[in-house]
């Protein structure tokens, strides 16, 4: 102890030294910077804990409503508070300097808010630059695939329907290999990815196999993908049984049964954003062996940054290309009429959309966004909505009041 | 004519320090200067310094116009863009932002702390605590 004290003491006045040798100038600069130093170590001490994981989380509340009920994101004419309406967290732990285990957790409106794991993922990095990830991860098959539920990070109240909901599944569990090259002033990205997935409770997506290039300088993104897979299971929709409307007995009627049929997808995308200005388009094709439907889909978005306010106009279309298909006529009819007539109301589709919006960037983290879409041109198609399958509505006006944040 | 000389001369030196040059500072021990593609890739999760090591990068905290500035010079992205990008890089597990810093006297500390570390600030408050490696 004695000796202890005497060490310090002599520790004291040799910190004390240099300090009085400088005399009086620098005591307050001393000071801050002591303080400073102080600050920064504490900083390194937790940053040992806190570096290691890290917890954000984002969500989205959302008013939707319609001029009839067509079912356009599923809004009717009575406002509907949960379709687009999702609440995110998610948990990202650096198990060493290459290895990180991440887990997003998603509650969807539309789910009844039921929690879903939406990612699971353990990636690794090698020294070579490749990247592995392997759990449940993200189909990523456009643009905005990666980020679907980052509402924030999007410029519209939502990704243009046509084109974002004509995959009926978005994760797959599997493997992702990927590879960032970093050009002079850009990065060229290449994504191999490997898995499967749950369609819903009648199919699946197996075999899942593509791949997808991506080029940024961050002002402009070029984008394309291929994917391919083979689908298991059946497309199936309820019907009445009961011959009393009173009393109807719904029984699951098998539209379409997958045997092993083979799933395309092709899509190329581009976008600019030079801070002020804004494009993003996007086109797809998939297609589908067999009677379930191959469809063409694309989007134009122009966006105009002034300060917090971020007008956009975005023009969008759908139309299935195998209607022949379905509607065969007599001389190569393979299924009978009624049935061929059920599958063409049920699966044609024609549709173009017209958006007009503005995202708000109200403070930090938050944004708000208004959007009015109108949908026509549905030709003698349900146009894909699914209060329409008796084409009752020629058209369709949906209102969206949304806000997004990310914490 | 003096007088009005004068307050032009008053207004010029106000507007010069509206628009404080920032500098890209790194370590004394670190790298030597940078291209303006480099910081850019650096300050947005990419890419390594020149000795192949990986950049522990510090920014400004949010809403310090200098950390606008320095985005505007040299990433090209606004304030929301730039929250918009890290949130993408964050909920699909590509990366953080960087940690950030309260003051250029806390900048300077951190980035002369750790031998990779980069940073910016005023050229103004550049002391001999840290080095310039890019003026944009």
């Amino acid at each position: 102890m004695k000796f202890n004290l005497k060490t310090l003491t002599a520790a004291v006045s040799c910190a004390l030294l240099p300090t009085m040798a400088m005399a009086a100038q620098t005591t307050d600069e001393k000071l801050a910077q002591l303080e400073q130093q102080i600050k920064t170590l504490q900083t390194q001490q937790t940053a040992n804990l806190t570096e290691k994981f890290n917890f954000n989380g984002f969500i989205s509340g959302a008013y939707i409503s319609s001029d009839n009920d067509a079912g356009y994101d599923y809004a009717g004419s009575s406002a509907n508070f949960d379709q687009d309406s999702k609440f995110g967290l998610q948990g990202a732990f650096q198990v060493n300097d290459s290895t990180q285990a991440v887990m997003q957790l998603m509650m969807r409106g539309e789910d009844n808010w039921d929690p879903e794991l939406e990612w699971a993922y353990l990636s690794h990095s090698f020294a070579n630059g490749i990247q592995v990830r392997g759990g449940k991860l993200r189909l990523p098959l456009f643009m905005y695939s990666d980020y679907l539920d980052v509402g924030y990070a999007q410029p519209w109240a939502r990704p243009p329907e046509e084109v974002y909901n004509g995959v009926p599944v978005s994760a797959y569990t599997g493997l992702d290999i990927s590879y960032d090259l970093e050009l002079a002033d850009s990065t060229l990205t290449f994504q191999g990815f490997g898995g499967s997935s749950r369609v819903n409770a009648n199919a699946d997506l197996k075999n899942s196999l593509g791949g997808n290039l991506s080029w940024t300088d961050e002002t402009w993104t070029l984008r394309a993908t291929y994917a391919q897979g083979t689908l298991e299971g059946k497309v199936t929709t309820q019907v009445n049984l009961s011959p009393d409307p009173s009393a109807p007995v719904y029984a699951d009627y098998t539209l379409i049964a997958f045997d092993d049929d083979k799933a395309t997808f092709t899509g190329v995308g581009a976008s600019y954003d030079n801070g002020n200005y804004l494009v993003v388009g996007e086109w797809t094709r998939s297609e589908i062996d067999g009677l379930y439907p191959d469809t063409d889909s694309g989007y134009l978005t122009l966006g105009y940054r002034i300060n917090d306010f971020t007008p956009y106009a975005t023009l969008a279309y759908l139309a299935t290309q195998d209607d022949a298909q379905r509607t065969q006529d007599d001389a190569q009819r393979t299924i009978v009429d009624q049935q061929s007539a059920v599958l063409a109301a049920a699966f044609n589709a024609e549709r173009t959309s017209y958006s007009l919006g503005l995202r708000w960037d109200v403070m930090a983290n938050i944004a708000l966004k208004f959007d009015a879409t109108y949908a026509h041109k549905f030709g003698d198609t349900s146009g894909r909505l699914p209060g329409n399958l008796g084409r009752s509505f020629d058209d369709t006006l949906v209102y969206t009041v949304k806000f997004d944040a990310v914490f | 004519m003096k007088k009005l000389l004068a307050v032009l001369a008053l207004g010029l030196s106000c507007i010069s320090y509206a628009n404080a040059a920032v500098v890209v500072i790194g370590n004394n021990a670190g790298p030597g200067d940078m291209s303006k593609a480099d910081a850019k890739k650096l300050f947005l999760g990419k890419g390594a310094l020149s000795n192949g090591a990986a950049a522990l990068v510090f920014e400004l905290d949010e809403g310090n116009p200098l950390r606008s500035q320095f985005h505007e010079l040299v990433t090209g992205k606004s304030d929301a863009q730039l929250k918009a990008f890290w949130s993408k890089q964050v909920f699909t597990g590509k990366g953080n932002p960087p940690a950030t810093v309260a003051s250029a006297a806390a900048m300077k500390t951190a980035v002369a702390s750790a031998p990779n570390a980069i940073g910016y600030l005023d050229e103004a408050d550049v002391d001999a605590s840290v080095k310039v490696i890019l003026k944009p």
